[in-house]
């Protein structure tokens, strides 16, 4: 009965749950999905990590590249984010060039990233004016459950944090450059930004972490980003109009969850640290 | 010093804002919205009778935007909504083709737009804005989002209310309202918002850079204060466009 309700009156069916303070999938409204996060799970990238909000998947890469800096900036690297949202993740994205949301997704992450500086460009820089790295960093989603930002960005820190660059030697009479994949290095990355999606339902009601379909059913969203206790981004693509309070609410809620996601991520890196050093015994 | 820079620090105050409707006469509506630093030169022509005063206004570091609406219009197949009109925008940038980051404002200025408007009442249609930056001196999301609202004013189709966008930065210690590009180049972070007319409540949000969450609160409250002054200057225009028709 349950599943026809939902089909025939969305909204009323949604109504009708958050009458209750619950949700259709038995969260409270302030609840988050648990998260999920496993790093340098792809063997062949330079980084990686997975991350699953609920059902919501993002799957981060790290290829690393050496090219020549540009002229005007020529003693910095560079970082590329880019999110891909194939039809794979949901229907709503059809095969072709990426969609409206995977532009905004992409342009978004990079925004986030740059104004968080995770990464600083000029440590990118091998030789000025000669050879620097290109950090490329594609996040692809395998299924679309709403909080799409939140995931990428998780996803794309923690790919950041596992990436290890190889030494590089660089002749500039001979133009020679000589590249040590045994002997690398961590990235300098620091801090991590963390976004925490609501979702405004019938104007008044926020829900945090929306699912795909309250995403959809919503009208409208806020996405704050947090990093060291300090907004890198809010972000309200218009939508109803939120009073000053419901906005203060949403900050301090973001800040909180910030906290936890970053304890979140480190725990996922020293597991993998721990997975190796047993690696390491087991070899010896 | 520009005098952008005095009435930006000493008056703790919007750049003046120009604005002329029906710039256009095939869209629906339209609107061209200058938002900007100018000083006035002031001469007296003398002809035969009488003596002329002029005063030349020169306009430097303006941001500029020509908004155009259609609509209700019809609707490609794809994008008809069964119970609301489709909102299509289309930003063109003043050189080159749109990039992602014009994507993004598209979807700001759509989605500010949808909340405005009284879409119910016309489904299986769509309105389409169409907004051409002409220059930009800091400022752009704002300017445009203002834009598109005179210009969905001035086509005359239901709206639930009005918008006005107001941007400022952090600089080291102070929230400057309303910044030029010159301005922008020493800012720690740079906030716009948009305002509802009806409850002045936040409509939209975007920021770059870092900040703290109070002073994120204490440029928004002088920012809802200086939307006051937009949509004063709003109704300022329809009195003087209703005495021209």
């Amino acid at each position: 009965m349950d599943a026809q309700y939902k089909v025939i009156d969305p909204v009323k069916f949604y109504r009708d749950h958050l009458a209750h303070k619950i949700r259709p999938d038995g969260r409270g409204l302030l609840k988050f999905r648990p998260a999920v996060i496993n790093v340098d799970s792809i063997g062949t990238a330079d980084g990686s990590a997975i991350v699953k909000i609920g059902n919501t998947t993002v799957v981060c890469g790290v290829k690393l590249e050496l090219g020549v800096p540009k002229p005007e900036e020529s003693n910095i690297g560079w970082l590329v984010p880019n999110v891909t949202l194939p039809p794979l993740c949901s229907p709503r994205f059809h095969p072709g060039p990426p969609s409206d949301e995977a532009q905004v997704a992409s342009n978004m992450l990079a925004e986030i990233l740059s104004n968080a500086s995770v990464l600083d460009l000029r440590a990118l820089c091998v030789v000025p004016e000669r050879l620097a790295w290109a950090v490329y960093l594609d996040a692809v989603c395998l299924n679309h459950d709403g909080s799409i930002l939140d995931a990428c960005v998780v996803a794309a820190v923690a790919a950041l944090r596992t990436v290890r660059l190889p030494r590089v030697e660089h002749d500039a009479d001979k133009d020679i450059t000589k590249v040590f994949p045994d002997e690398r290095s961590s990235l300098p990355i620091t801090g991590a930004p963390i976004p925490t999606t609501h979702a405004i339902f019938e104007d008044e009601v926020i829900l945090v972490d929306p699912t795909s379909d309250e995403e959809s059913l919503a009208s409208g969203l806020v996405t704050i980003t947090v990093q060291n206790d300090q907004m890198c981004s809010v972000y309200k693509p218009g939508g109803s109009p939120l009073a000053d309070e419901n906005m203060q609410a949403c900050l301090s809620r973001a800040r909180t969850r910030a906290i936890q996601m970053n304890n979140l991520i480190e725990a996922a890196l020293a597991a993998r640290d721990k997975e190796e050093t047993k690696d390491q015994k087991l070899i010896s | 010093m520009e005098d952008s820079a005095i009435f930006n620090v000493q008056e703790q105050w919007l750049r003046p804002l120009r604005c002329e409707l029906n710039v256009l006469s095939r869209p629906d509506g339209s609107a061209m919205i200058t938002q900007g630093s100018y000083f006035i030169l002031c001469c007296y022509v003398n002809t035969f009778l009488y003596s002329y005063r002029v005063h030349i206004f020169f306009f430097k570091g303006n941001t500029a935007v020509v908004a155009a609406v259609y609509g209700p219009v019809d609707v490609k197949p794809q994008r008809i909504l069964v119970d609301k009109a489709s909102i299509e925008t289309v930003y063109k940038p003043k050189s080159g083709l749109p990039n992602v980051a014009d994507r993004m404002r598209e979807t700001i200025i759509k989605n500010t737009c949808e909340t405005a408007l009284l879409s119910a009442i016309h489904p299986r249609t769509a309105v389409c804005i169409v907004l051409q930056e002409m220059q930009d001196s800091g400022g752009l999301l704002s300017c445009c989002i203002n834009a598109a609202c005179m210009a969905l004013m001035d086509s005359g189709i239901a709206m639930k209310f009005l918008v006005a966008a107001v941007s400022c930065m952090i600089s080291e210690d102070d929230i400057i309202l309303d910044p030029s590009d010159k301005d922008l180049m020493g800012s720690k972070a740079s906030l716009t918002f948009v305002f509802d007319s009806a409850k002045k409540n936040l409509v939209a949000s975007h920021t770059s850079g870092v900040f703290s969450q109070e002073q994120y609160h204490e440029s928004l409250l002088k920012c809802r204060q200086a939307s006051c002054e937009i949509f004063e200057f709003y109704r300022s225009l329809v009195k003087k466009y209703i005495i021209c028709i």
